[in-house]
C-alpha cells in the first residue's frame, strides 16, 4: 500500500490529466447545497463540503436506468423483441466521496453480486469505477457513523483515501485500481502515511453520537416484528420516499415500460419500501396496507434482517441523511437504540 | 387548467376550451377552424413533450 | 409563541382525563434543530411531551385524515382553514374533533431560522378559523402584505421565460413526494402518479415527467390550497413547490373571490355551479 503526497498546486493538473482516461464525478453545488454529478470538462470537484444531499450511489445505480428498448411497431421485423439499451462502462472516477458511502457501496453489491446472480448493470458500472475517497475530518453534528460500523477514516470500498492536510492530501492508495489513477494523475510524491492515524482519531473523537446496536444480531425477528411501538414511532411519518432515496444504502427498485407511439423503453426507477405500492401484487392484494408496517419494513430491514442475513453490521453507514431530510424528523439512530433494547414479554 | 398551463410556459392558444351543443353545428366547425388555425400558427409543440422515452 | 404550551398542556390533559377525546394531535421535541416532530398522545401522563414553538411546521390536519376517534388537535391558522377542508370533504367530522387553537405568529423558516417561512410571511390568517378551545390572545392579522409578488412575477414573464423558469426550479426534484404527501388535501387511495393502468405518466426523472406530476398535483389542489407551507418545508431538496399551486390560489381568489378552508358553510367554487361564474377560458 503505497502513500502519495498530492501538493494543491498539482491538484487542479492531475484531475486534468485524469480526464482523458476517465469520466469525472465529483462534489459540485447544486441550487443551495451539494451533490455528486459527472464533471464538465472545464470542472474542478469542489472538495470543501459537509456531506452532499443525495449519496453518490446513483453513480452505479441511476434513479432512472433504460434496461432494454422494443418496438411495437409490427412491420418491424423485430417488434417486441428486448434489445439491450447502449450503455456506457468506460473508466470513471468519483472524486471525494466520504468513507461512508464508500462502505454503503460495499454493502450494496452484496444484494447486487451473489453467488447466484449478477446484477449486470449495477455490476459492470461499479467493475467501471475508481472510487476516491475524502476522509471527514469535520463530521456533521447528525453523523453515527462510528457505531455503525463505520467511520470517517474508513477504507472499505475505496481505492484511494485523501486525507486533507492543508496544503497537500495525502493520498493512500488501497487497491490497484487506486494505484492506476494516482499515476494517471501524475502524482507520484511520496508521502507520509502516520499521519493518518492521529488524524482518524482525532475525526473519530468528533462524532459523539452513537447508536446501540450489540442486542439486535440476538433478537428474535418476530418479537421485533411484533414490537408494540411500531405504531407510536410511525406516526409522524408521511411515508415519502426522502429517507430511502437519500440512502446510500437503499437498492430497491421498480421495473416499467415507457412507450412513445411505437418505440418502448423497459427502465428501472428507485422504489420506497415507504410506498403502498411497493408492496401492492398483481392480484391486487397488498401485505403491507398501513403505515406503521410499511416503516417497520424500512428499520427491520436496516437493522434486523440484514444483519442476521449477511452477518455484516447494520445497513446503515450512519451518514445522517436521513435524520437530517426527514420532513417528520423520524430518527433512525432512536428507532434503532429502541429496537436494540426491547424485551418482549414472555 | 389553461391559467397554470399558460403560468408554467404552454403558449397561449395551445390549450382552449370551449362549450359547443350539440346543435351549434356551425360554431363546432368555426371552433375547430380557430383553434386549428391558432395552433397551426404557434407551430409544433417543443415546450411540453416528452422528448423520448429512452432519454436518460 | 412559546408562551401557549403551558395552556397547550393543561386543556390537553383536561381533555384526556375526563374522556372528552381519546386522543391528543400534535408536536413533540424533535431530536435535530429547527424541527419537530408531529405525535399523537393518548394518556394524559404524556402530556408533559408536547411542545409548540416555530418549528411546528408540519399541517396536523394531514393526520387526522379518516380517523374513527375522538381527537383533540392543536390547530394553528393554516391547519384550521385544513380542518374547515377536511370537514367540507367528509375527510374527518366536525363532532369528532376538539380544535385547540393556537393564534400563531408564524414558523422560521428551516433553512434560514433569522426569518419566517415565506407563506408566514405574507399570512392574513393567522388565528384559527375554528376553534373550540383557545390557548392565548388572537393575534392581529397582518393585512398590509402582498402575497402574490412572486407570481406576478412569473406572470410578467415571456412564455419561455417562463418555461426555463420552472425547468430550473424543479431540477433538483426527485419525486420523493414528500411535497403530495405532506400535504393534507392529497389523500387520494392512489395517486394519479402510481396508477399503471392506465400510466398516466411516466415514473422516472424525465423533466416532463416531473414537470406533469407537479402540474397536476397542484391543479388537483386548486380552490382548496390553504397555503400553508407544508409542502415547501417537507422538500429535502428545498424546492419552491408553492410556485404552482400559488398562481390557483391567486386565480381563486381573483376569479371568485375564495380563499380555502374559511368556513364550514359554503361550498368551494370548483365544486358548485353558479350562473355569474367567470368564463373568460371559454372561447
Ligand atoms: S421516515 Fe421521514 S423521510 Fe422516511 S418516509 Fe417517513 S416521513 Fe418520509
Ligand atoms: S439509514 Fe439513514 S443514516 Fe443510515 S445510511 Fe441510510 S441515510 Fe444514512
Ligand atoms: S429499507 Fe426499504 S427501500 Fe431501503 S433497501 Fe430496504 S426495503 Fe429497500
Ligand atoms: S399544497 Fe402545500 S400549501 Fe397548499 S395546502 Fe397543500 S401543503 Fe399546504
Ligand atoms: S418534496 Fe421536493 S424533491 Fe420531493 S417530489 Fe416534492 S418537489 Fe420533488
Amino acid at each position: 500500500m503505497k502513500v502519495i503526497k498530492i501538493d494543491k498546486k498539482t491538484w487542479a493538473g492531475g484531475i486534468n490529466s485524469l480526464r482523458s482516461g476517465y469520466r469525472l464525478i465529483g462534489p459540485v453545488v447544486k441550487g443551495d447545497a451539494h451533490d455528486f454529478a459527472e464533471l464538465a470538462s472545464d470542472e474542478a470537484p469542489d472538495m470543501a463540503f459537509g456531506n452532499t444531499r443525495l449519496s453518490p450511489k446513483s453513480v452505479i445505480f441511476p434513479q432512472s436506468e433504460p434496461m432494454f428498448t422494443y418496438s411495437l411497431d409490427e412491420s418491424d421485423p423485430e417488434h417486441h423483441i428486448l434489445k439491450d439499451s447502449t450503455k456506457d462502462y468506460s473508466p470513471r472516477a468519483v472524486i471525494g466521496m466520504r468513507p461512508c458511502d464508500a462502505k454503503a457501496i460495499s454493502l450494496v453489491r452484496m444484494n447486487f453480486d451473489t453467488p447466484d446472480y449478477r446484477d449486470p448493470y449495477w455490476m459492470d458500472a461499479y467493475d467501471a469505477t475508481t472510487f476516491v475517497g475524502l476522509a471527514c475530518d469535520n463530521p456533521c453534528t447528525t453523523c453515527f457513523c462510528t457505531s455503525a460500523g463505520c467511520g470517517p477514516y474508513h477504507e472499505e470500498g475505496l481505492d484511494v483515501l485523501l486525507s486533507d492536510c492543508g496544503d497537500a492530501y495525502e493520498a493512500k492508495a488501497l487497491t490497484e485500481k487506486g494505484e492506476k489513477l494516482l499515476a494517471a494523475a501524475g502524482w507520484d510524491a511520496e508521502g507520509d502515511v502516520s499521519i493518518f492515524e492521529p488524524k482518524k482519531a482525532d475525526a473519530e473523537a468528533k462524532i459523539t453520537c452513537t447508536v446501540e446496536t450489540g442486542n439486535l444480531r440476538g433478537k428474535n425477528s418476530l418479537d421485533l416484528y411484533d414490537a408494540p411501538f411500531w405504531k407510536e414511532l410511525s406516526f409522524a411519518c408521511i411515508n415519502c420516499g426522502t429517507c430511502t432515496y437519500t440512502c446510500p444504502t437503499c437498492w430497491c427498485f421498480d421495473i416499467q415500460d415507457e412507450n412513445k407511439g411505437k418505440e418502448g423503453v423497459r427502465m428501472r426507477n428507485w422504489d420506497s419500501c415507504m410506498t403502498s405500492l411497493f408492496t401492492m401484487h398483481g392480484s391486487g392484494h397488498n401485505p403491507r396496507t398501513e403505515k406503521h408496517q410499511r416503516f417497520r419494513q424500512r428499520f427491520m430491514h436496516k437493522l434486523k434482517y440484514f444483519v442476521d442475513k449477511y452477518d455484516k453490521g447494520l445497513m446503515c453507514v450512519g451518514c445522517g441523511r436521513c435524520v437530517q431530510q426527514c420532513p417528520a424528523n423520524i430518527d433512525i439512530r432512536t428507532i434503532c437504540n429502541k429496537m436494540n433494547g426491547y424485551e418482549a414479554a414472555s | 387548467m389553461k391559467n397554470l398551463m399558460e403560468h408554467m410556459g404552454v403558449e397561449p392558444g395551445r390549450l382552449q376550451f370551449s362549450w359547443i351543443s350539440s346543435a351549434e353545428s356551425t360554431k363546432f366547425v368555426d371552433v375547430v377552424t380557430k383553434v386549428t388555425e391558432s395552433v397551426k400558427a404557434l407551430g409544433p409543440n417543443t415546450n411540453y413533450v416528452k422528448k423520448s422515452a429512452a432519454k436518460v | 409563541m412559546e408562551s401557549y404550551i403551558g395552556k397547550i398542556k393543561e386543556i390537553s390533559e383536561r381533555l384526556l382525563n375526563d374522556g372528552t377525546v381519546e386522543c391528543v394531535v400534535g408536536f413533540r421535541k424533535g431530536t435535530v434543530a429547527l424541527t419537530n416532530e408531529p405525535c399523537m398522545i393518548t394518556k394524559a401522563s404524556d402530556v408533559k411531551d408536547l411542545v409548540w414553538d416555530s418549528n411546528c411546521r408540519l399541517n396536523l390536519a394531514n393526520y387526522l385524515t379518516g380517523r374513527k376517534e375522538k381527537i383533540a388537535v392543536i390547530a394553528k391558522g393554516c391547519d384550521s382553514r385544513n380542518i374547515v377542508n377536511h370537514i367540507i370533504e367528509n375527510k374527518i367530522s366536525r363532532e369528532q374533533l376538539v380544535i385547540i387553537g393556537v393564534p400563531c405568529k408564524g414558523m422560521v423558516d428551516k433553512n434560514n431560522p433569522e426569518s419566517l417561512q415565506s407563506n408566514c410571511a405574507t399570512c392574513t390568517h393567522r388565528n384559527p378559523v375554528i376553534y373550540d378551545e383557545l390557548c392565548g390572545e388572537l393575534v392581529e392579522e397582518q393585512t398590509d402584505v402582498d402575497k402574490y409578488e412572486d407570481v406576478r412575477a412569473v406572470e410578467a414573464m415571456e412564455t419561455q421565460e417562463k418555461w426555463a423558469f420552472f425547468e430550473e426550479l424543479l431540477s433538483g426534484c426527485t419525486r420523493c413526494y414528500a411535497c403530495k404527501n405532506a400535504c393534507p388535501l392529497c389523500y387520494c387511495p392512489t395517486c394519479f402518479v402510481d396508477e399503471s393502468q392506465p400510466q398516466w405518466i411516466g415514473k422516472g426523472t424525465d423533466p416532463i415527467d416531473v414537470r406533469t406530476y407537479h402540474f397536476l398535483r397542484a391543479y388537483h389542489c386548486a380552490g382548496r390550497c390553504t397555503d400553508c407551507g407544508a409542502c415547501e418545508a417537507a422538500c429535502p431538496q428545498n424546492i419552491k413547490v408553492r410556485q404552482f399551486t400559488k398562481k390557483l390560489e391567486k386565480d381563486c381568489n381573483e376569479l371568485y373571490g375564495w380563499e380555502a378552508g374559511l368556513t364550514v358553510d359554503q361550498r368551494p367554487p370548483l365544486d358548485s355551479f353558479k350562473l355569474d361564474d367567470p368564463d373568460k377560458f371559454i372561447m
